[in-house]
Order: C-alpha cells, then structure tokens, then sequence
C-alpha cells in the first residue's frame, strides 16, 4: 500500500525543511492560506472523517469548529507528543523523523479555529525528538512560515515546546493543560471541554500528533481521497505499533480496520520462534485482551469497540504460549499504580488493590477468592474520576474472565506455572 | 553560591523569553534546568525559581515532587533508567535490571558508590520496537542482552576514569 502518513520518513534527512519543502512540504499550508476560509477547512476535515488517534477517536473536524464557533481570545492550539501509552512508538517516528507534518497540520488547525499561539507537549523522556523538533519550528520561522502575518497574511501563529517530565496522565488533555498551566498533572472535570475552556481557562484545541500528520495530506489530496482509504465509518489510514512477542516489531501503517492477524502474521511476520500465539492488547496497556481465536477483527474504533475491547493508541502488544498472563496483567497494573494522579479514591485505591491481590497470586499464596475481589474492585474503578482509572482495570478484568484457568493454575499449584 | 548565582540567570533568562501568559507555567521549564545541571532540585534551588516567577515556593515544590523524572533526591551523574514494562519485560528487561543492579550492588533507585549511575526501574520509554531497551541519561540502547547491558555501562564508566575530573558535569 502507498504510504500516506509515513510518507516522508525512509528520505535521507526528513526532518530538515529542504526535503519537506522538496517533496511538496507546506504547499497544503499555502493553499489553505490562500484559497480556503476556516469554515472552508473544516468541512474539508469534516468530510474527510479523520478521528483523534489519540485514544478517544473524537472526529477531528467537529472539535475544531467546536474552537472556532467560541469568541473568546486569544485561543491555543496543542499538540499531545505525551506518547505515553505503554507500548506506544508511532507518534516518536513522525516527530523525530517528519516534524514538519506535525508543524504544518498544527498552522493548517490553528488557521481553521482561529488559534493564534501554539504548543507542543512533549513527554519528558523525547530528548531527542525535542532537538529535532526545536530545529525544525527554528528553521519554519526563518522560512516566514510561523511568527506574526505568515506569508503577507493577517494570519499570526507560533508554535513552542514544553516538556513533560515523565507523568503519564499528562496525556489526558485537560491533566496536559493543568501541567502546561505549571499545576500537577490532574484532569479537570468535563464539561467544559477544552474548545471552550481550556488552557487558561480560553478556548484550546487538543490533538494527538498522528492525528496532525494526517492533515496536510487531506488538504492536499482532498476529503473524497481520504474517506476512501481503510473503514467506511473510520477512515483513513492508521499506524499501528507492534511490539512483544512478534518476530519484527515496528510501526506499520495500514489502512484503519485492517486485520489484528493480519498485522502480525503478515506485516510484523509471525510470533518470535514459530511459538503459538497466546495473547493480545489491541490498544495498549488499558484495552481489554483478546484470545488467540479472535484475532480476525478490524482494528478501528467501532469494530474493536463491537469486540469489548478498544483501538486506543494502536499499539498491539502481543503474548505467545510461553507468557504468563498473570505476570503481564501484574506489570500492566503496576504501570496503572504508579501513574495514577491520587486525586480520586476509585483509582488511587484499586490500582493498589489489584496490584496487591495479582502480586500475591502471581507469588502463589492466592485464593480463588482474590479473583472475585478482582472484578469487584475493577467494577468500582469505573466511577473514576479519568479515563485512566475508568480503564486502568481491562486487562485485569478481562484476563481474569478469559484465562481464567491459569489464575486458578496459579493459585492451586500454588506458584506460577511458567517458573521453574 | 557561583552555582546559584548562574542559576539565578538561567531563570531570569527563561523569564525573559516567556511563550507562556503566566509565569508559573514555567516552574516546569526552570524545573528542567536545575534537574540537568545540578545533581538533585535542592529547596534553595526552588526558593530562587519561585522568587524570580513571583509564585509560591509550595507551588514549586509539588511540581518537582509530582513528576517521576525530576530529582529531589541525589542522582549519579548518568542516569539509567531500564524499562520493564510489557514489551520490555516479554523480552528479558527484568533480567537486565537485575544484572546491572547485582553488577554494581545497587537496589532500583540506588546511586553507585562511585556517584556515576543511578539504576532506574523504569515505564515504557517507547522504544518497544528494540526491547529490552536502557536509556543512560539521552542515549538509548536496544535489543539489550543482561551482558552487553553491563558492558555499555562499564564502557560509560572507563571513559570516566580517563578524565581528569569524573565528577564534572
Ligand atoms: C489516561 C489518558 C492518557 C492519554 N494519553 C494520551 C497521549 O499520550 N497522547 C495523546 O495524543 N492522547 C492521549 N490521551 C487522549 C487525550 O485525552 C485526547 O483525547 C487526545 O489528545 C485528543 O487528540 P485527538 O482528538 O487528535 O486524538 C489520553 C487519554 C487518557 C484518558
Ligand atoms: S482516575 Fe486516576 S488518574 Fe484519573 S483523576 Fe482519578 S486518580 Fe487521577
Ligand atoms: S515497553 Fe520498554 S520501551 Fe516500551
């Protein structure tokens, strides 16, 4: 398949602006500058049916007429490069390797809703997309294509960096404005969303960097290209990052709904060592598991959604026959824990619980008992106060009722059956 | 105090430059000085950021407390952080952990005796592609082996020894 997002990052030097210029850089920019109204723009995005590949999948042409139709000013534009989603690596590939898509899917969104300041929030552990990315907003302000009348236009943008310094929940829009704000990284409540109220309480658009790889193109192509590429009702195409058990791991971009085994049997080529393939989290460390036998599902929103779990990132971690499950919902748990902001009981407490019951079965001194106490304490976690706490509990949850014969294994020969 | 004074500048430096609307979005940034140019973020290092912002030192410390990779502890002057999260620990990350840790005789956390390493425990840095995967403060390293994950450390550490003053930052 042509690439269309990763489509500059084999070039020698992609990152530099000569090749982005070279290979038709910025000319979408130009365009909308010079041919398109904001409302124009939108409906382009809207037409199109791009959704966030951030996790939520919120249809990205909407939230930014959402942004446009607030009156209050100035407005801020962001980008999410938090990256922090366990097993996550696409949107490190296009900032280290095409920032400038991201620069100028940002200026075409800013242009759209009106945004006249911009920031990239980058996750503290991107030192290296950092440089990379200050050396390319350096070289578009020299290029005249950021700073005050871009181009002899009366339209102003600037885009900074701040960086993250290693909180996962920072991710989550609203704990990102809180952290851009120079606060803890704790979500807010929603509503207000941040298109109305957001950075400093003025209207902010936030969108995940794959999400802004993609815009350019559609400008450039048109909504009728795009609409046409991968699910009907989630267009487009998709990074998916594959990692864990699989022979090559990797970013691989295929059209949205693309086959889970096809994208590891065929593009990440099979499980390490000709092993059976036991396990897969679709959609990062917070998407429920899915079993060997149902892995011929579309990877997109709607079909993974249909199938109980999610797409979230995109980032398919996969488990052969020689992995414990236990021991993977345990690590994933301890992740969860460690990340979660205090702020609310639900979470603070049962990523605790959960920790404590799975590390005891894990040890072997586990009683048949702890995996009710498991679900139950999952089931509370739903009244979370974030999206992090709501699913911080799925692989717990969902390997519990899925193998559920090796917890029991665990808990009757009273150690885990994958230690000698 | 030579230190402090630089740091004073450093701060009313990034003042100066501000893209931010209000001073204390830039706790982090000034946060991001001191944790790469001094060995931990001291109270008085927070005292001259809070000063200069004009915010509350209270307001200053629970950043520096909040997020995992700043310092207020002592830190060796590379920082390793070997990942064991999923992909990572698929592929033998909690065994590279343990090597370094039982090669230099350190706890994940710990600083080596010498003041070189801190041995980190750490989440997914997004380098799944290559796991097992370490970071030694920017520099990564994949497809790791317990062995040649000791090596690039013990390599790190000759280069030291051949300096003048290991201890300069
Ligand atoms: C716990 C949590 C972590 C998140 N982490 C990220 C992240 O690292 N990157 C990202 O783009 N979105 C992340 N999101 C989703 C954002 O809240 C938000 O939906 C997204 O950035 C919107 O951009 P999009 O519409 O382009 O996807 C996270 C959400 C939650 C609940
Ligand atoms: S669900 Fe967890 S991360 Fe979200 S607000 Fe509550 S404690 Fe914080
Ligand atoms: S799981 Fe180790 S770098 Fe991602």
């Amino acid at each position: 398949m042509e690439k269309i997002i990763l489509r500059n990052v084999s070039r020698e030097n992609s990152h530099r602006i000569e090749v982005y210029l070279k290979h038709g850089g910025y000319q979408a920019f130009r365009k909308v500058l010079k041919e398109m109204s904001p409302q124009d723009v939108i409906d382009e995005i809207k037409r199109s049916g791009l959704r966030g590949r951030g996790g939520a999948g919120f249809p990205t042409g909407l939230k930014w007429e959402f942004a446009a139709a607030d009156f209050k000013e100035p407005k801020y534009f962001i980008c999410n490069a938090d990256e922090g989603e366990p097993c996550t690596f696409k949107d490190r590939l296009i900032i280290e390797k095409d920032p400038h898509a991201i620069i100028e899917g940002m200026l075409i969104g800013a242009y759209a809703t009106g945004c006249s300041i911009g920031y990239i929030y980058l996750r503290g552990e991107y030192p290296i997309g950092k440089k990379i990315l200050l050396q390319a907003i350096e070289e578009t302000r020299n290029k005249g294509f950021l700073g005050k009348n871009i181009l002899g236009s009366d339209f102003s943008f600037d885009i900074f960096i701040h960086s993250g310094a290693g909180a996962y929940i920072c991710g989550e829009e609203t704990a990102l404005i809180e952290s851009l704000e120079g606060k803890r990284g704790e979500p807010r409540i929603k509503p207000p969303f941040p298109v109305n109220a957001g950075f400093m309480w003025k209207p902010t658009v936030v969108n995940n960097v794959e999400t802004l790889a993609n815009i350019p193109v559609i400008i450039e192509r048109g909504a009728d290209w795009y609409s046409s590429i991968g699910s009907p009702d989630c267009p487009g195409p998709k990074l998916y990052s594959v990692s864990g058990k699989v022979k090559k791991p990797g970013v691989y971009e295929l059209p949205m709904g693309t086959l889970l085994e096809e994208i590891i049997f065929e593009h990440a080529g099979g499980i390490k060592e000709n092993r059976k393939l036991k396990a897969v989290f679709p959609g990062g460390a917070s998407s429920s598991v899915l079993t060997s036998e149902e892995i011929s599902v579309k990877m997109d929103f709607p079909s993974l959604a249909k199938a109980g779990t999610m797409l979230g990132s995109g980032a398919v971690m996969v488990l052969d026959e020689t992995d414990c499950i236990v021991k993977a919902a345990l690590r994933l748990s301890m992740f969860f824990r460690h990340e979660s902001c205090g702020k609310c009981a639900p979470c603070r407490e049962g990523t605790d619980w959960i920790v404590r019951i799975l590390n005891r079965i894990e040890k072997g001194v586990g009683s048949e008992d702890d995996l009710e106490t498991l679900l139950t304490v999952a089931e509370a976690m739903e009244n979370s106060f974030c999206g992090l706490g709501m699913a911080a509990h799925n692989p717990v949850s969902s390997t519990v009722r899925k193998f559920k014969d090796e917890y029991l294994k665990h808990i009757s020969l009273k150690r885990c059956p994958f230690k000698e | 105090m030579d230190n402090l004074n630089w740091l004073v500048k450093e701060i009313e430096k990034l003042k100066r430059n501000s893209p931010y609307p209000s001073a204390r979005s830039l706790i982090m940034p000034a946060l991001w000085i001191v944790e790469k140019h001094f060995p931990e973020i001291l109270p008085e290092h927070m005292e001259v950021i809070a000063k200069i912002l004009g915010v509350k030192p209270v307001e200053v410390e629970e950043i520096a407390r909040f997020y995992a990779m700043f310092h207020t502890k002592k830190k060796g002057k590379y920082v390793v952080r070997v990942c064991t999260n999923l992909s990572c620990m698929l592929n033998g990350g909690e065994s590279i952990l343990q090597a370094i840790c039982d090669h230099f005789g350190v706890k994940p956390g710990e600083t080596t005796k010498d003041g070189l390493f801190t041995i980190e425990e750490a989440e997914c840095m997004g380098l799944c592609n290559g796991a097992p995967a370490m970071t030694v403060n920017e520099t990564r390293f994949t497809n790791l082996t317990p062995q040649k994950a000791i090596a690039v450390l013990e390599e790190f550490k000759r280069k030291e020894n051949g300096k003048d003053n290991p201890q300069e930052r």
